[in-house]
């Protein structure tokens, strides 16, 4: 119990420090939430998430959806008119909870562990490992079925992977850092 | 002309990106045949690597800009210091891995200044020239294309002053005549917090200027910087396609019948899932979705194969007209 505390402690520190030393200029007037496009899924809003930080409260955070399901559109930190950059926070909060292996769901969680295995060995991103993967790991076997066959009509997409020349360095890339 | 000749002289470092090669292959032929028509010089990065996207930045930032100053470095040994950048998310990451690296920026934290020497440090020992001045520019299309409004303007009316050659060809000049576009510019591109900010973050009118010059009048748009629900269209489909249902419902709620986006990823939700949208909202929408470089193309006399129309999954409804309306003669 003792340890989880203290990467806690930790993750609210960095973010004084490093990301968002203004985090508790938020006077909640809720202009990030008002914006935000897929508020009405989130478990927290995000003028929520900025209090559990004040509040100490980060492990709560990693277990509810709203940092997971952020696409980054940066709403948020672009109208706070106190200048919180919540999507950085947003953000930092999902590197902290892949890095201590917290990332909660799994869907997205298996999508950007595949997307990365396939960087690291081909260099590039290749759609249909990456679709085929996904949807065996997720068990969503006919997800996406109509697209892929669209797609394969039109012949929008290659069949074979490319191999990049140096792909060497980009494996070492991925691997160092994650 | 002095313009175009100084053009030519330092190539443009062009960077297509993942998508680009594979399912928004339209976009890149429409993009680069656009470029060639503007007589605007540049190549492609040699090897270039995928920037990581989404999965990348969500689970590291180092990795996010390594796997970025790699391209940035690799146009640098071509001699290229701006690089074009179609795709908005490729354009973000290398945006921010510019600012990481570029030597004249003063306005870095700390903990920024951290970070670019290790990348720095990481690239020195994968043997490249990371000791020299460092100054990359990186563009998005649409910034690119409205700082280069006038050679588009230039190109447009000589067109128009060659009149007994057919400039614009019949099927494309019916395509432009019918148009009633609206401009979606995607949420990211001018709010990210590591992008030029070229344009207003809410209420951006870049896209319709550059139409403009063309003679393109856009309808205004209530949802032009709403997000279409991203990479969640593989993970949490019902988001995405309830967020791409509200952007096609606006933009017929403007009076449009199509809409005009430059991020393959928007066309990806908004074209190739629009019969997904259809059959889990029981609607019937049939609202084709463009990219800017196609219908610049086309007004500036490419053709329907040069552009890649037949690549659109909704297919663009056209009318046999009897005139053909005058500006396109």
């Amino acid at each position: 119990m003792k340890i989880e505390d203290s990467y806690l402690e930790k993750i609210k520190e960095e973010i004084l420090t490093i990301i968002e030393p203004g985090i508790y200029y938020c006077y909640q007037c809720g202009k990030c939430t008002a914006g935000c496009p897929i508020s009405y899924v989130y478990e927290y809003q995000p003028n929520e998430i900025i209090r559990l930080i004040q509040l100490n409260k980060i492990n709560v955070i990693f277990n509810s959806n709203s940092i997971y399901l952020c696409t980054s559109c940066e709403i948020c930190s672009s109208r706070c008119p106190q200048n919180v950059n919540i999507a950085a926070i947003m953000n930092y909060l999902r590197i902290k909870s892949w890095h201590y292996k917290r990332f909660k769901l799994k869907r997205i969680y298996n999508f950007y562990k595949i997307f990365l295995k396939i960087i690291e060995k081909f260099g590039r991103s290749f759609e249909p490992l990456l679709i085929i993967c996904l949807n065996f790991l997720n068990k969503t076997f006919f997800n996406d079925f109509d697209s892929a066959l669209k797609i394969l009509k039109k012949r929008k997409i290659k069949i074979i992977p490319e191999l990049l020349k140096n792909r060497k360095e980009v494996s070492f890339i991925i691997k160092k850092y994650s | 002309m002095n313009n175009i000749e100084q053009k030519n002289q330092k190539p443009i470092a062009y960077y297509p990106g993942c998508s680009l090669n594979s399912t928004a292959i339209d976009f890149n032929i429409s993009v680069k045949n656009l470029l060639k028509i503007l007589k605007i010089n540049f190549k492609e990065i040699k090897d270039w690597n995928c920037c990581g996207t989404t999965p990348a930045h969500n689970t590291s930032s180092e990795m996010s800009i390594a796997l970025s100053a790699r391209n940035l470095f690799l146009a640098k040994n071509m001699g290229c210091d701006e690089i074009i950048c179609p795709c908005v998310s490729c354009y973000c990451k290398l945006f921010e891995a510019s600012f990481i690296l570029n030597s004249n920026i003063t306005s870095r934290s700390e903990f920024e200044k951290k970070k670019r020497e290790e990348i720095l440090n990481l690239f020195k020992n994968m043997g490249f020239d990371t000791e020299s001045e460092l100054n990359f520019k990186v563009y998005s299309i649409v910034e690119f294309l409205y700082k280069n409004r006038d050679l588009i303007r230039q190109k447009f009316s000589e067109n128009k002053i060659k009149n007994n050659n057919i400039v614009i060809y019949e099927k494309e000049k019916e395509l432009l005549t019918q148009l009633k576009p609206v401009c979606y510019y995607g949420c990211v591109l001018l709010r990210a917090e590591y992008s030029t900010k070229f344009d207003n973050a809410e209420n951006p009118v870049s896209m319709e200027e550059i139409l403009k010059t063309v003679d393109i009048k856009s309808k205004n748009f209530r949802f032009k910087t709403e997000c279409c629900g991203a990479i969640l269209s593989l993970t949490h489909k019902e988001i995405a396609l309830k967020l791409s249902k509200e952007i096609l419902d606006a933009a017929l709620e403007a009076g449009a019948n199509s809409i005009i986006v430059f991020c393959p990823l928007c066309q990806q939700n908004l074209d190739l899932r629009q019969t997904q949208i259809n059959k889990h909202f029981k609607t019937n929408y049939n609202i084709p979705i463009y990219y800017i470089s196609q219908i610049l193309g086309l007004a500036l006399g490419l053709s329907y194969e040069d552009v890649m129309i037949n690549k659109l999954f909704i297919k663009p409804e056209i009318k046999k007209l009897k005139q053909v309306n005058f500006q396109y003669l």
